[in-house]
């Protein structure tokens, strides 16, 4: 199992390599390039060298990705062309709203759908089977971004139950150690704000949440259905076991397997689900702080944003592998 | 009768049945199948027929400039926009671009994917692995995010858009054909006809081919789906197609987003538009999976 | 008064409006420390009865039709599920065939050998582990104690039905079934895995059903063995008297079909021409005139009943199904019975001839 572990984490290094020789490609390919979106269109062709020796971008390329390597390494991401400010600062100070919005998210899809697809398989073919087999079908039928803005119509502007933009409201002040605020309302102890938090953060997590429910209820379905004509649930019911035992012990423990592999594969769609729920919710996260960047051509922080994306799902996935094969005891004991 | 002759019509054998008069027995069966190809048929006829069901043209104004478009009526079924023009109109002719993007965003990953999947299947060894590789990372950039990447690389012209998403699904047809070529090629079929010599290119053709085409088409679909969401993404991140032609769905909405308190219809409908003809190819894809893999009959 | 009673079993399946008569009526008892053999081909209902009296047929295609089951003065077929499960595991219990699939991957060993024993017994885990780790001693696995930790997937093919006998007799139940125990072994493990269920049914006094179709398997086990076709009993007597002096025209097939080394001639494997019966309808006439050589129009018309043959009675009985019993010339000359001399009977193979 150690072996396992340290063979996966040592994996880690070339991947972690080849993608930031991508990403460093990629951006250096981008059209435009920071000299013009600094000086717009009309600049002069001094004014546009002296931008490009200030920010390196007259060495050979060879030159430039080692210098951009070796300050990756040190965590010097460059600085971000509009505020001028480190990106690795701004990255810390976003990333907290993202992965608190994207956690609620999956234990939301977690906390329904698990249950809703093992007693969709149990109940086979019955009413709430088929029911959930539709409605996850037309789940993920739908955009998050419009199931978003239908949860704001709803919610915020019809309703008026819930707000609909940003994490907090603006007139509520809030000391943020952690900057997950969920965590800070509970560090400063106070009740109101933690409220206030919630209330912000349930529509855009359960917006974001829903397409990965459908998708985990319906694995949940057909692993649970897989297990329930397996053979030792036949011996389990043959020992006299309670139905409660047999669920719990012999039919959950071995489909939740394959579930939890799926739950890590959602990680990726909830990074693209993140981007366009956050733009509808004026969430200040990494999505949105890379959408402006697109849109202004600061390619360090598209670059660090993207190096912040490519690194949580790698980081995920060998979360996922590891407590796979330190769940499935054919794995665990070689 | 007698019991003799009664039992004797017993043990006569059911018509034996090809694999795929039996898949397409099945998802006849299935209702899925039919609510879904209905719907396709549906958007179909709007993009094909546009000039003649809608009523008004894409970019043709009927109403006056509002700040508060006004809602469905008698008159305007879907109601106008900002700048008076039909919403019904707008949608039945966002058909022809979502449609269009689906299918030959799809075609371009499909004939990639297949290629590099053929290739790394068939020729084995280093080939194989270093195609594998490469697709395996792009496989770990979520597709979406591939696309944004790809648009802002390439621009935001039609094609470039319609290309990305395609290269955004050519690692999982590569896959899919390999995986499907390295089980089908120590199948006793293909030893059997290797063993009587049949060249390789035929035996790819003619044998290995047809028998891993069942999960491509179910794929296909499924990813057509997908690019049809993706594509109304991008619009709705302002990086969609800067065509101002044809209106596409993801960026009207997107343009209305704002106004959703007073003009929901124009957010409603387009994206209700993209729900349905999402569902359509779910609805299909779904049903032929569940018509081609015996095994996800329970 | 016999432990167990079953009277006219039957079991139907349905499956998108079509339906299988699995099962049609079979009837039997069984006493404290009886040994009964069911053999029978795939498909002839023979594992289907045993999942019906436990009640654990797979819902919900499979359903009891009729019959009853009565164990203990109760009906088995009509107690309501929560007094059925306090009997499963506990007074009545089965042995499956696949030992890789019917032990559960993500549960050590000891686990699932105490879930018996806490479920039913009620002890506690201190004294289920200690009473698994015996359990595994009994059934012959060494380093019982430390086993218990491990997976299935830890132990070989034989060990792992021996795990699966060992939570069978965990609670020291009256009866045991063992469906197809050695069918996915290996020859030399059947040997012991067989020796093993015989030395616990002397041991435990625990009366045993097993279910085959090996004709070789019964033999060394059973005192007694049913022949079942097509869901039916054919033929059921003592399983000498059946090896010695088959009378039904499937039975002598059976035997004809496995190769013999005391066969008094050179026979050619003689296999049973023909498919078994689809199901789909009750049989209404005889289920297996479609494959008899003796076949008459009675055989097609009405359906036989087991009827006792002259001789022995009562648990000792022969009793046979037939419109058309084979004749003993053909007994003879299939090399199941030996020539008669002069103006004697024939014998039996390794029977004493008359005097």
């Amino acid at each position: 199992m150690l072996r396992y572990v340290a063979k996966r984490l040592l994996l880690l290094v070339p991947v972690l390599i080849g993608l930031s020789i991508l990403v460093f490609a990629y951006v250096r390919a981008l059209p435009g390039g920071p000299a013009i979106a600094l000086l717009g269109e009309r600049a002069t062709q001094e004014s546009v060298e002296a931008i490009n020796r200030e920010l390196g971008l007259d060495q050979p390329i060879f030159v430039q990705y080692l210098r951009y390597a070796g300050n990756l390494i040190q965590g010097d991401f460059g600085s971000s062309v509009l505020s001028r400010r480190p990106v690795v600062e701004e990255l810390l100070e976003r990333f907290p709203a993202t992965v608190e919005l994207g956690f609620a998210a999956i234990l939301f899809a977690v906390l329904a759908g698990i249950p809703l697809g093992f007693v969709a398989a149990k109940r086979y073919q019955g009413v709430l089977d088929n029911t959930s087999l539709v409605a996850s079908l037309i789940g993920i039928s739908f955009p998050v971004f419009f199931l978003a803005l239908i949860m704001k119509y709803i919610f915020a502007v019809r309703l008026g139950w819930l707000p609909s933009i940003g994490r907090l409201d603006i007139t509520r002040s809030l000391e943020h150690p952690t900057n997950f605020y969920v965590l800070d309302a509970i560090i400063a102890g106070d009740g109101a704000a933690f409220v206030d938090v919630v209330a912000h953060l349930l529509m855009p997590a359960i917006a974001l949440g829903t397409i990965p429910l459908a998708i985990i209820a319906r694995i949940t379905r057909a692993a649970t259905l897989d297990v329930l004509s397996e053979d030792y649930v036949r011996t389990a019911r043959a020992k006299g076991l309670t139905t409660a035992v047999i669920d719990r012990r012999h039919i959950l423990k071995n489909s939740l397997l394959p579930v939890v592999t799926v739950i890590g594969l959602q990680t990726g769609l909830l990074l693209t689900g993140a981007i366009l729920t956050e733009t509808v919710f004026a969430w200040p996260g990494v999505g949105t702080w890379m959408l402006n960047a697109i849109n202004n051509r600061d390619y360090a922080v598209l670059q660090g944003g993207i190096v912040f994306f490519a690194f949580l799902v790698v980081v995920v996935n060998l979360l996922v592998d590891i407590s796979y094969a330190f769940l499935n005891p054919r794995i665990r004991y070689q | 009768m007698s019991i003799a002759e009664a039992e004797a019509s017993q043990l006569a054998v059911e018509q034996p049945s090809g694999l795929w008069s039996d898949a397409w027995r099945r998802v006849r069966r299935n209702p899925a199948a039919w609510v879904g190809a209905g719907l396709l048929l549906f958007f179909v006829i709007c993009a094909v027929f546009a000039p003649v069901i809608a009523p008004y043209g894409p970019q043709e104004s009927v109403g006056s400039l509002a700040a508060v478009p006004p809602g469905p009526s008698a008159e305007y079924p879907f109601g106008l926009d900002e700048q008076g023009r039909d919403v019904l109109s707008r949608i039945i002719y966002g058909a022809r671009l979502s449609l269009l993007v689906g299918v030959v965003s799809v075609a371009i990953g499909l004939s990639l994917g297949m290629v590099l999947g053929a290739i790394s299947g068939y020729f084995g060894g280093r080939v194989d692995g270093v195609i594998m590789r490469f697709m395996d990372l792009m496989l770990s950039i979520p597709g979406f995010l591939l696309a944004i990447g790809l648009v802002t690389l390439l621009g935001r012209g039609l094609f470039q858009i319609m290309f990305a998403i395609g290269i955004t699904t050519v690692p999982i047809f590569a896959r899919l054909l390999r995986g499907s070529i390295l089980a089908q090629r120590e199948a006793d079929y293909v030893l059997a006809a290797r063993s009587v010599g049949t060249p390789g290119l035929r035996l790819l053709t003619v044998h290995i081919l047809p028998n891993s085409i069942a999960p491509v088409i179910v794929q296909a679909t499924l990813a057509m789906a997908t690019a049809i969401i993706d594509v109304a993404g991008l619009s709705f991140l302002g990086l969609g197609p800067n065509d101002p032609g044809l209106p596409e769905w993801g960026k009207f909405l997107a343009e209305n987003a704002s106004r959703l308190q007073n003009s929901a219809h124009l957010v409603f409908f387009p994206g209700f538009a993209v729900v349905f003809s999402v569902l359509a190819f779910n609805l299909i894809g779904d049903a032929l999976r569940e018509a081609i893999d015996p095994k996800l009959r329970a | 008064m016999p432990l167990l009673e079953v009277r006219d079993l039957a079991v139907r399946f349905s499956t998108r409006g079509k339906t299988v008569y699995a099962v049609n009526g079979i009837s039997f008892d069984l006493d404290p420390g009886d040994t009964l053999g069911i053999v029978g081909e795939s498909g002839c209902g023979k594992s289907v009865s045993s999942l019906a009296m436990l009640g654990i047929l797979p819902k919900p295609a499979g359903r009891v039709s009729g019959g009853q089951v009565t164990f203990d003065g109760e009906d088995l077929l009509t107690l309501p599920d929560e007094r059925l499960r306090h009997i499963r595991g506990n007074d009545i219990a089965m042995v499956f065939q696949d030992p890789m699939t019917s032990l559960n991957p993500v549960l050590t060993v000891g686990r699932q050998l105490t879930e018996a024993l806490r479920t039913h017994l009620d002890m506690d885990k201190k004294e289920a582990a200690a009473e698994a780790g015996s359990l595994l001693d009994r059934v012959g696995i060494p380093d019982a104690r430390q086993r218990l930790r491990d997976y299935p997937h830890q132990f070989s093919g034989g060990m792992r039905q021996r795990v699966g006998i060992a939570m069978a007799i965990s609670c020291q139940p009256k009866v045991l079934i063992a469906d197809e125990p050695t069918t996915a072994l290996d020859v030399t493990i059947q040997a012991q895995i067989l020796e093993l269920l015989r030395t616990l049914v002397r041991e435990e006094g625990m009366a045993l059903i097993l279910v085959t179709h090996d004709l070789g398997v019964v033999a060394g086990v059973c005192a007694r063995t049913h022949v079942m076709y097509a869901g039916r009993f054919v033929e059921t007597a003592p399983t000498a008297e059946l090896f010695a002096n088959p009378k039904h025209p499937y039975t002598v097939g059976l035997l004809k079909s496995v190769p013999r080394l005391d066969a008094v001639r050179k026979q050619r494997l003689d296999p049973i021409g023909g498919a078994p019966r689809d199901q789909t309808s009750e049989p209404t006439a005889c289920a297996f005139a479609p494959r008899c050589a003796y076949a008459t129009s009675e055989s097609w018309e009405q359906l036989p009943v087991l009827r006792e043959l002259d001789g022995a009675t009562g648990a000792a009985a022969h009793r046979v199904a037939c419109w058309n019993p084979v004749p003993e010339r053909d007994l003879v000359a299939a090399g199941i019975r030996r020539p008669p001399a002069e103006g004697q009977s024939s014998a039996g193979l390794g029977e004493e001839r008359p005097a």
